[in-house]
């Protein structure tokens, strides 16, 4: 049996003043850090280094890059713009690659409307496989998010929390798996 | 294309790694051309994982 946690991060997709995908990420870090045998932190991507006069693994930031290689799955709050997902967000997930590989990821999808993401994460889906990422079929929607936290972040709708605790079931069953995997199973040569 | 059979060696705990993947990826700089597989029309780096304290690695497959 591993003795290791699993280590979950959550990475706060977006760095808009006034992002209410801010309270949905608080919100999957307590529902997370609720769970034995699991650890968990916000990534904020507001607050990492990230340069635009270059791209891809030529802005890697060492600590990002840990965290990611250390990671056995990734939660990626992302809000809905213009019906994708922010262009910082790709920007510095691109930043990596080997840290990624057979690990878990589930999308957590936010938007002002009602679809609670649905176009973003479909659109995201591509970029998740490309990167080596596993990604699970339960996402979170928080649609009307206005109406799902208040001000300061209280959660106002409780179904949330089982909407939020299958997501998790699923994808700590998969963090397990892959982690089995790349302990121990081989590449065929 | 022969891949490489030596196992690699966790650089931070010394266990060795396990190989569990090989990722295609694009020739982004210059010195990547000399390293595509024309057959699979990239790079094929290997991917390694440590059992021991979960660190990753990579290397290019020869």
């Amino acid at each position: 049996m591993d003795s290791r946690p699993l280590n979950i991060p959550v990475i706060l997709g977006t760095t808009r003043k006034g992002r209410m995908s801010e309270h949905a990420a608080r919100f999957m870090v307590g529902q997370i850090e609720k769970r034995n045998g699991v650890k968990t932190e916000l990534i904020d991507i507001c607050k990492l280094p990230m340069p635009v006069d270059n791209a891809g693994e030529g802005i890697k930031d060492p600590a990002f890059s840990e965290k990611m290689a250390m990671a056995d799955a990734l939660v990626i709050v992302t809000p809905e713009y213009n019906h994708s997902f922010p262009g910082l967000l790709k920007h510095i997930l691109d930043s990596c690659l080997k840290e990624y590989i057979h690990k878990a990821a589930g999308i957590v999808g936010v938007s002002a409307g009602p679809f609670g993401g649905v176009r973003a994460i479909q659109d995201f889906l591509p970029v998740i496989r490309e990167l080596g990422l596993v990604n699970i079929f339960w996402d979170v929607n928080f649609g009307n998010v206005g109406k799902v936290f208040d001000d300061s972040g209280k959660l106002l709708d409780e179904a949330f929390v089982s909407r939020a605790d299958k997501f998790l079931n699923e994808l700590v069953w998969m963090a397990k798996t892959l982690r089995y995997g790349r302990d121990h199973i081989a590449l065929d040569s | 294309m022969a891949k490489q059979k030596s196992k690699m060696i966790c650089p931070k705990c010394g266990d060795e790694m396990n190989h569990h993947a090989d990722k295609l990826v694009e020739p982004v700089r210059p010195e990547d051309l000399k390293h595509v597989n024309p057959t699979l029309s990239g790079v094929i780096e290997e991917m390694h994982y440590c059992p021991g304290c979960g660190a990753v690695e990579s290397r290019r497959a020869e």
